[in-house]
């Protein structure tokens, strides 16, 4: 389904890509078309992505083409979600000690509308941290 | 970030720039959530962006520092190395620095010792002075070391001491309270048992009981009091309760007095004092008086009366003590009382009055002031009081004429007998007067409205020869009782002799106070322009107070004096003009004329008011006349063509107008031809004689802008106008109107463009002007219609620039939307402090808000304060054809007829327009109340 999303090619349209957002949340997923993880995300994304499109927009990102926020922003797993509002990297608190990012795929879809609202909602009254409608503690393990 | 929404995601499909560094471009910062899987590195790392300068061909720049050594970065020789004869100078110096210690040295550290040891037995160090018990310390043993108690936190705060273990004594109810906390009352009390449950207890007949049946009755009572007050105050008049006027009522109840406390405090005091004093001081009136006084006041009559009597009886000379004794006692009483004092006090005039006027008989009272003459025969007042008295004028005259026998020095007596015979008869008794009291000029005056009298009597039959003679009589008489006066050292100021005037004229002898002018309004005065100064102010200030006709008799004599000065003719003819008739206006202007031909306004006023009387003839004449005088004046020259022009005699007037441009060759004359040629439809003729005064008098706008008018509506030249208007515009780049004009022919020909360009060159040729302002605004508005953005930006600069032009706010106003209209006025109104524009347009705001009364109120105002603006006539002319009754619009049209205004943009192109020529006012304010939108 990786394929109906819009892909970011590089680090510049990265950065174009959270730049042109006046009032949306920038949702980004770092990862790899081919792998199963991103397949599972990428399939909730999209099902999701005409649903939140008032308030959020959906991008991929290769981070085998694109290294550059690799370093920045730890890419380390095979999947990663991030959000963005104005140029601002907002964080989450999932409950899984890792505020930054979603780093597993998830497979609910009602579920990450819920925390790309959040997201909305925290960030539009300037917050930079939000807290998940859900804990994700037991679910993921590091 | 693009702000279209179009473009927003046109990045997707755009290239990437070469070598741009990720996140730099958006200042990213990243973040360390584990040490062990990720450096803690923030935003694009230094590595990254080098590589990309490098990428980009940047050269890096080299660090000036780069090479600086890192221990000693700015010594002088710090790069420099050390050699073996640095290291032997180096060991020279140290020697000599040694060999400089040694020298005294031992001397030095003795003297350095004992410095040190005498600053030590000052000061001791503190480990010296507890060195003792610090030796001491060594025979502590360990259990004793153990012992020792450890040091409390001192640095804690005192505690606030007992807030807890305080004790306080518990109050009864505390202690009765809680013993019956737990209880139930189960049995009915005594006072319940007794009356049957619960019922409240204000019925049981005890002490607290409200007895409403005597509060009511207490009510009626004090009612009763104070309608019995009422009654007995009126009963004098009428004695029946029910005279009491209902709307006296509440006001002579708020009058009654209830004193205070601290009042009757205040009366007991005064009533000690007066006690005193009238026991020290027997003697003394003032001090009864005032003792009765209080007591009445203290409301004890009787007191009062007891006190007043034994003032009478201490000091019968006294007049006021009697009167206040009669005042303290009813009729009956008083008149015995008076009669008292009679026999005391025989010659006070008070007193006998006092008397007379207790009698309510017309009998009586008689009966009392002739007994009074008889006692005191000189007062004035007591024989006017008793002649008032007689019905029957014989009965006055008898009595006057022994009154004037007894007092010869009162004139008023003298006046009133005078008042009361036959003219003949009086004239004996006023000759009379006048030797018994040479002094008195109210006699003369009285003399002279006599003689006038006589003289204008209708029944007579005189002829007006003889009239005239006896009028001159008056004069006579005024100015011999000024001389006489004069010999017998009275002088009357001249001011006091005008008053004197303004009264004869308000009580109806013009020419009496006409003589009295005559006779001294030179007093006084030597200077000439002294005189002429005062009298003008004098005419002025008689006008203002309404007395015409001394101020014409003021004018009249003046002139006699003064006949070359014009401005004083021209006072006089507005006096003749507002309150005389037309024929002496005439007889006036004739006159004035005479003495001074120069005067153009002068014949112009004449002529004009023969013309308005409709003889044209007669004007004609005056114009012929005023010509031989003044060959040059353009005045007379543009009086005598509208004359013949309006009466339709062309030929004539156009024959004066070739005449007028030779004799007096003014830029104005030759403006009136042109604008005369035109009327008549001869363009050719109006363009040829507006050629030939532009070449003579190229700086006068007015020529350009009927030539261009010319062209552009008549002849419908549109580029000879234009040129018409350049030209103009490069005479007299000042004048806004050709500006204006100029712009409104470009807009007409349809180049909105170049009428905005026009306006703006303008502007800066003219600056601050509004009629450029608001001319600009309205190309706006006719361009892109009313309200746009465009013209109400234009107005908002236009408004900075002359922030006090009423005609700019009205603009503005209108541009509002209707709901802030109001504010916006009441801004406009405080800035351009009431201009009559920004009071017409609330006016014209009322109207639509239909507050008709309002609108008509602020339409007045508007008027009153410019009476020279026409729209505001036309507005209020259209209001009260929309609301008003006919009656009004009369109103409006003729106080507009009075005013003849001439200003006001709708009005001015109204009435300059070709084919309203010759109308009048009320014919223009219609056409003007039609124009206007």
């Amino acid at each position: 389904m990786s394929y109906f999303l819009p892909h970011l090619p590089s680090g510049w349209h990265v950065d174009e890509a959270i730049k042109s957002e006046e009032d949306r949340v920038v949702v980004i997923r770092f990862g790899h078309d081919w792998d199963p993880q991103c397949m599972t995300m990428d399939e909730t994304l999209y099902g999701i992505s005409e649903k939140v499109q008032n308030f959020a927009v959906v991008y991929l990102v290769d981070i085998t083409d694109v290294p550059d926020f690799n370093k920045m922003y730890e890419l380390y797993d095979p999947c990663t979600v991030m959000f963005f509002y104005r140029n601002k990297h907002i964080m989450i608190d999932l409950g899984t000690g890792n505020n930054n990012k979603i780093n597993w795929a998830m497979d609910n879809k009602q579920e990450l509308i819920d925390i790309i609202e959040t997201v909305y909602r925290g960030a539009s009254k300037g917050r930079g941290l939000v807290v998940s409608p859900k804990d994700y503690s037991t679910r993921y393990r590091y | 970030m693009s702000k279209d929404p179009k473009n927003k995601l046109a990045f997707l499909s755009m290239p990437a720039p070469a070598s741009y560094v990720a996140g730099l471009g958006r200042g990213a910062s990243g973040f360390t959530t584990r040490s062990d899987i990720g450096p803690a590195r923030e935003g694009p790392s230094e590595e990254v962006i080098a590589e990309a300068r490098a990428k980009r061909g940047e050269e890096e720049q080299p660090d000036p520092e780069q090479f600086q050594d890192p221990d000693n970065e700015y010594g002088l020789f710090a790069g420099m190395t050390y050699e073996a004869d640095d290291e032997e100078a180096d060991r020279i110096y140290e020697q000599v620095d040694e060999a400089m210690d040694s020298r005294r040295k031992i001397r030095r550290e003795a003297r350095e010792q004992d410095e040190l040891n005498k600053h030590r037995a000052e000061r001791p160090k503190i480990q010296q002075q507890f060195a003792d018990l610090k030796r001491g310390l060594s025979s502590v043993t360990d259990e004793e070391w153990e012992s020792i108690p450890e040091v409390g936190n001192l640095t804690r705060r005192k505690k606030r001491r007992g807030e807890n273990d305080r004790t306080y004594v518990v109050p009864d109810s505390v202690i009765v309270g809680d013993r019956s906390k737990g209880e139930f009352e189960s049995a009915l009390d005594a006072g319940q048992q007794a009356n049957g449950g619960f019922e409240t207890p204000a019925t049981d007949g005890s002490g607290t009981l409200t007895n409403f049946v005597e509060i009511g009755q207490a009510r009626d009572k004090l009612l009763s009091i104070k309608l019995d007050q009422l009654s007995s105050s009126t009963a004098s008049s009428s004695g029946l309760s029910t005279s009491i006027d209902p709307k006296g009522y509440l006001t002579s109840l708020s009058s009654i007095q209830i004193k205070s406390d601290a009042e009757i405090g205040d009366i007991k005091r005064a009533r000690m004092l007066f006690d005193s004093l009238v026991k020290s001081n027997p003697k003394h009136a003032p001090g009864w008086i005032a003792a009765a006084c209080l007591e009445e006041h203290a409301g004890r009559m009787v007191a009062a009366r007891k006190i007043i009597k034994m003032g009478c009886e201490q000091c019968p000379k006294s007049e006021d003590v009697w009167l206040e004794a009669a005042r303290l006692h009813n009729n009956d009483d008083a008149k015995v009382i008076l009669a008292n004092a009679v026999q005391h006090v025989g010659q006070s005039v008070k007193i006998w009055l006092a008397a007379a006027d207790l009698e309510h008989d017309v009998k009586a009272k008689k009966r009392v002031l002739r007994k009074a003459l008889e006692h005191i025969p000189t007062s004035v007042r007591l024989w006017k009081e008793t002649v008032n008295l007689e019905s029957s004028a014989p009965d006055a005259r008898i009595l006057l004429a022994r009154a004037v026998e007894v007092i010869p020095a009162s004139v008023e007596l003298w006046l009133a007998l005078a008042r009361l015979e036959t003219p003949d008869k009086a004239k004996s008794v006023l000759n009379k007067a006048r030797k018994s009291v040479p002094t008195s000029h109210e006699i003369w005056i009285a003399a002279g409205r006599l003689l006038e009298q006589e003289a204008t009597r209708e029944d007579t039959g005189k002829t007006e020869d003889k009239r005239a003679k006896e009028l001159e009589a008056v004069d006579k008489t005024i100015e011999a009782g000024v001389k006489e006066l004069r010999r017998h050292q009275v002088l009357l100021t001249r001011d006091q002799w005008l008053k004197e005037a303004e009264r004869c004229e308000s009580e109806g002898s013009p020419r009496t106070c006409e003589a009295i002018v005559k006779a001294t309004v030179g007093m006084e005065l030597e200077e000439d322009e002294d005189r002429y100064d005062t009298w003008v102010s004098d005419a002025q200030s008689a006008l203002g107070r309404g007395h015409i006709g001394t101020a014409r008799a003021i004018l009249a004599y003046a002139l006699k004096f003064f006949p070359e000065r014009r401005d004083l003719w021209r006072l006089a003819a507005d006096l003749e003009k507002t309150h005389g008739t037309p024929s002496s206006l005439d007889a006036l202007l004739s006159r004035a004329v005479e003495h001074v031909p120069n005067a153009e306004v002068l014949w112009l006023m004449r002529a004009k008011e023969r013309w308005m009387q409709g003889d044209v003839a007669g004007a004609r004449e005056v114009l012929v006349k005023a010509f031989d005088t003044n060959p040059e004046s353009e005045q007379i020259w543009l009086a005598a063509v509208k004359l013949e022009a309006e009466n339709g005699e062309l030929g004539v007037a156009r024959e004066l107008l070739g005449r007028a441009r030779s004799v007096a060759d003014t830029e104005r004359i030759w403006m009136k031809s042109a604008v005369f040629e035109r009327q008549q439809s001869q363009y050719t003729s109006a363009l040829q004689t507006l050629s030939t005064a532009i070449q003579k008098f190229p700086k006068f706008p007015k020529l350009y802008m009927i030539q261009g008018q010319i062209y552009a509506q008549h002849l419908k030249n549109v580029p000879a106008a234009r040129t018409a208007f350049a030209n103009g515009i490069k005479a007299c780049p000042k004048e806004p109107t050709l500006w204006i004009l100029a712009s409104r022919l470009e807009e007409h020909d349809g180049k909105s463009i170049k009428a905005r360009a026009l306006l703006e060159k303008a502007r800066l040729a003219v600056p601050k002007d509004e009629r450029l302002w608001a001319e600009s605004a309205r190309v706006e508005e006719r361009s892109s219609g009313a309200g746009s953005a465009q013209a109400k930006s234009m107005l908002a600069r236009a408004l900075q620039e002359c922030p006090t032009s009423g005609l700019l706010w009205s603009m503005s106003i209108w541009a509002e939307p209707r709901p802030t209209r109001k504010s916006r006025s009441v801004d406009a109104l405080k800035k351009s402090s009431d201009d009559p524009l920004i009071v017409c347009t609330v006016a014209r705001l009322f109207w639509q808000e239909r507050k008709i009364e309002k609108a008509r109120e602020w339409f007045r105002r508007a008027v009153k304060a410019d009476k020279d603006l026409g729209d505001v006539w036309g507005w209020w002319l259209k209001f009260e054809k929309q609301h008003g009754t006919e009656e009004y619009q009369e109103i409006v049209k003729r106080e507009c007829e009075s005013a003849e205004p001439r200003h006001g943009e709708v009005w001015q192109s109204v009435n300059k327009d070709d084919r309203n020529v010759g109308k009048r006012v009320r014919e223009v304010l219609e056409l003007v109340c039609e124009a206007l939108a």
